[in-house]
């Protein structure tokens, strides 16, 4: 079985559940393959109510260091870096926030999670995607109760499969906003965490899992493209965003 | 998409067409109706914001549209942000 690249960008509350599935999916399903935690933020003990570390300190960097003795068939490799656009003119190499640009980051089949707390990096994250042949990117998200959804772009040997999110979520054209990277430590600190739930983060990340064993595993179609939950109605719904069914939908 | 489709041409008809929002998805009996009659019905059951635009298929609907038979309206709904 051939071998994975998969980053997963941010490893908050999402990330950190997230990321115990998918070390164990590459560590059986593809062995060999690596795993790149990106987070330039700090674990604090405020985040243990939603996220699971041992100690304080960069997430990637303790996440990474927690997993790769458990998991000895993935290279598990941390990125303690924020994020950054093509166009973004700080310096990345700025000591207490140090940046990457996604286009350094992302390259040809890999896959990448996006489960970040905002639109403009996720907006960053789908862009440069675009601009490859092969990809697939999943993203997801929460309100602050019990409200998610997940997306997921795949482009094969140029062609998208599925629609770039932007086609139906005005918040990502114009996110309302603005990505963390891109800001200055304090105009970060005072960024509201909100008030999210463990069970919606945790719903976020299975669903996620889900669509990777069916379409990276199992490589089927990725119909369910995106798909809205609501924990307190108990209902799920997905949408297909695949190009050629929205094609026969615009007809009709 | 810029491809709005105004629905000037429609004839008002009747018959069955599937709304969309989120979580909900209701086939029912609102063909010959308009995008804004089918909000002003079901905004208040689904909460559908007033400036939620109408989808079928990636067009984006203008407010007078009539919905045919068949159809599959979507009201955008805000993807999840946190994270």
């Amino acid at each position: 079985m051939s071998t994975k690249r998969f980053i997963v960008i941010g490893a908050g509350g999402v990330g950190t559940w997230l990321i115990a599935g998918l070390v164990r999916l590459l560590e059986w399903k593809f062995p060999g393959s690596g795993l790149i935690i990106v987070d330039g933020d700090n674990y604090e003990e405020k985040n243990k109510e939603r996220q699971e570390f041992t100690k304080i300190g960069n997430k990637a960097i303790i996440k990474a260091h927690e997993l790769t003795s458990h998991f000895p068939n993935t290279t598990i490799i941390p990125v303690p870096k924020w994020v950054v656009s093509e166009n973004f003119a700080g310096i990345t190499a700025q000591e207490d926030a140090p940046k990457i640009k996604a286009s350094d980051l992302i390259k040809e089949n890999d896959v990448v999670f996006a489960v970040v707390d905002n639109f403009a990096a996720r907006k960053i994250i789908f862009d440069t995607a675009a601009m490859l042949d092969n990809i697939d990117v999943f993203t997801g998200g929460n309100d602050d109760a019990l409200f998610g959804s997940i997306y997921h772009y795949q482009k094969r040997n140029g062609i998208a499969t599925t629609e770039h999110p932007v086609s139906f979520h005005p918040e990502y054209e114009n996110p309302p906003d603005k990505n963390p990277g891109e800001l200055s430590c304090q105009e970060r600190a005072e960024i509201e965490g909100g008030t999210q739930l463990l069970a919606t983060n945790m719903a976020v990340a299975a669903l996620i899992l889900g669509r990777v064993q069916k379409t990276i595993v199992q490589d089927q179609s990725p119909e369910e493209t995106e798909i809205y939950f609501d924990l307190g109605l108990g209902k799920a719904e997905p949408y297909n965003r695949m190009i050629s069914y929205i094609l026969e939908e615009s007809k009709l | 998409m810029e491809n709005n489709q105004t629905g000037a041409s429609a004839q008002p008809t009747s018959g069955m067409a599937n709304l969309r929002f989120g979580v909900y998805n209701q086939p029912t009996n609102i063909a010959g109706k308009s995008v804004q009659q089918a909000r002003d019905q079901f905004s208040k059951i689904w909460g559908i914001p007033t400036d939620s635009v109408a989808y079928k298929g990636k067009d984006k609907l203008d407010e007078n549209y009539v919905i045919q038979p068949g159809d599959n309206v979507e009201f955008h709904r805000r993807a999840g942000e946190k994270g």
